[in-house]
Order: structure tokens, then sequence, then C-alpha cells
């Protein structure tokens, strides 16, 4: 099985580094990409594809949303998901109209094992 | 005091998930989306928080304090300026209700909703910290810009006996506001403040770094 990939994209080193220690230790074969802003994200997903990304919603400049698209455009088959602490019904509906998958900060191990084993189990 | 860069990211991450349960729960109560800006963290003197505060609003600011106290004490300010309050009472209550009676109903409805959303701010905040505290009951503040962010009117210390080292206080800030506000500038908009002293910081700073180890 090829090595996976997954984005995680949050201005707050504290959350990346969360979210970090849940992947590594429910999946140590997927690799890890970090990014502080969402220009950064994108250019990190052009030199290498990903499988998966999570995003932040609330960061200095280009909003999760907005990335979320750009993303998509760039390649369709990526499993997004909004990672946030602004659990409005708005958010959830925003992001359940653009398809992509919407999580509750702080992240649990749960979360995370749904998502990847759902991505490990189509391929 | 000073805090490492990790400390202050922590500190914002967490008044982060704090204010997004708060507006999940005044946006349930408005019916409308809040829009939340990024939050600001600063080691600041008395001025330099009325400097953070939006000086586009002349006059009186409104404002519900809670205080906490127990392993981590502190002031919570929920801060509406000029006539915003009222916007939200009017929300809250209907638009067939006359002035007078919204105007005597403001700290009463006031209260009750800052008593829920700074609960639900401080619960979020602090959820994945060890410490225990207790809220006093929630006050209704109206004053000006300087006196509400006097940072010696509020009461940082757990202890009342202890003089606490008012000249400088840890100051974490979001604003909010509803969607419709980005169109048109009558709608309803505040701001949510913590101050901290320099002994909750300690406490702070310790819960941080077993936060971070257990990572």
């Amino acid at each position: 099985m090829p090595q996976k990939t997954i984005l995680i994209v949050d201005d707050s080193s504290l959350a990346r580094m969360m979210v970090k220690n849940v992947v590594s230790q429910a999946f140590p074969q997927w690799e890890i990409l970090e990014a502080a802003t969402a220009d950064d994200g994108l250019n990190k997903v052009k030199n290498q594809p990903v499988s998966a990304a999570l995003l932040d919603f609330n960061m200095p400049g280009m909003n999760g949303i907005d990335m979320a698209a750009k993303l998509m455009e760039l390649d369709p088959k990526i499993s997004i998901h909004l990672v946030t602490a602004n659990i409005q019904e708005t958010m959830r509906q925003r992001a359940e109209a653009m398809g992509i998958g919407f999580i509750k900060k702080p992240v649990s191990k749960d979360d995370i094992v749904r998502i990847i084993g759902a991505i490990e189990g189509g391929q | 005091m000073e805090l490492s860069e990790m400390e202050q990211d922590a500190l914002k991450e967490f008044f982060n998930m704090g204010l997004g349960v708060a507006a999940d729960s005044l946006s349930k109560m408005v019916k409308k989306e809040i829009l939340l800006s990024l939050p600001q963290l600063a080691v600041v003197s008395h001025r330099e928080a009325v400097n953070l505060i939006d000086h586009k609003d002349d006059g009186k600011l409104v404002a519900v304090r809670q205080i906490f106290l127990g392993e981590l004490c502190g002031t919570s300010l929920l801060i509406f300026p000029g006539g915003k309050s009222l916007e939200l009472v009017r929300t809250l209550l209907g638009d067939d209700v006359p002035l007078e009676t919204l105007t005597e109903l403001e700290q009463d409805t006031l209260l009750d909703v800052g008593n829920v959303i700074l609960n639900a701010f401080l619960g979020s905040f602090t959820q994945m910290m060890t410490v225990e505290f207790e809220f006093e009951a929630a006050e209704f503040l109206k004053a000006d810009c300087e006196s509400l962010l006097d940072i010696s009117a509020h009461r940082l210390s757990c202890s009342q006996d202890s003089e606490t080292d008012t000249s400088q206080a840890f100051f974490l800030m979001m604003d909010f506001k509803t969607a419709e506000d980005e169109l048109k500038h009558n709608s309803l908009r505040g701001y949510v403040v913590l101050l901290f002293s320099k002994e909750a910081m300690v406490t702070l700073k310790r819960e941080i770094a077993r936060i971070i180890a257990g990572l």
C-alpha cells in the first residue's frame, strides 16, 4: 500500500500539534504535512498530493472554506474536513453544502479514525 | 511575566474554542450567524486595554461581568458598545415591544444572556485544563470604556485580602457581530474580554505546560 498523506492547516501551532498527535498515534504509516496558512497549505499540495486535508476555518488571510474550494479545484479526490471551534449551524451547513466534512475542536481520536478509516476502507 | 510564543498560541486557541461555543449559544438565541474575529492577546496597562477596544463607539458601553474564583481566578466581560445591547434585547423580545419596555428589561435580559454566553465561553476555554472554579453572580455594568476597562475596578485576585498588582493584566479579546453587519451598521456586535492577573497566569502557564507535555 503506498504511503498516504494528510494535510493539517491551522494558524495555531497547538491545534496542529493536537491533530498531529492523534493522527500519528492512530495511523503512524500516514505522512503528515502541516501549514499555518491557507496559502502555504495550497503550495504544499501543489508539490505533493494528499489524500485528506483538515482545515481550520478562522485563520488570518484565506479562511478554511475558501481554501477548501481551491483544494477541490486542485484535486477533487481529496477528503476535506473543516476543523473548527465555530460550531454554529450555519457553519455546518456551509461545509455540508460544499460536500466537505465538519469536525468540532478539539479533534478527538474517533474523528480521525472515522476520516482516515473511510479513506483506507475505500481503496 | 513573559509568555512564550507557544503559551500565547495556546491561550488564543483556548479563547477561540471558548468563543466558538459561546457564539453558538448566541446564534441560537438571535437566530443569526455570529461572525468571529481572530483572538487578540496582550499584556496591557489600563491605557492599552482601553485602546484595544474600538473607539468608534462614543458614549457608554454596556457589559455583563462574570468573575470566576477558585484554582483559576479572573474577570470575564461581555461588552456591547453604544445601543447595541438594545438591539440584542429587541431581537430576543421581538420588534413589537415598546422602546420603554425594552429599556426596562435591558438589564435583566442582558444578565440572563451574559450568564449563558460567559458560562459557555469559560467552560470551553478551560475544557482541557484541570482547574476548578466557580462563578460569582453576573453583574450588569454601564460605563464608558475608560472605567469599564479600569483593571483596578475588577477583582482579578483569588484572595480578597491580598493586594493584586493591577499595573498589568493579561487581556484576551475577540469581537463578534451578526452576519448582516457586513452590509448595514445597525445590527448586533460586541466583544468578549478576559482579564487575568499575573497570579492567574502562573496557573495558566502550568496548565498549558501540562497539556503540551501530554501531546
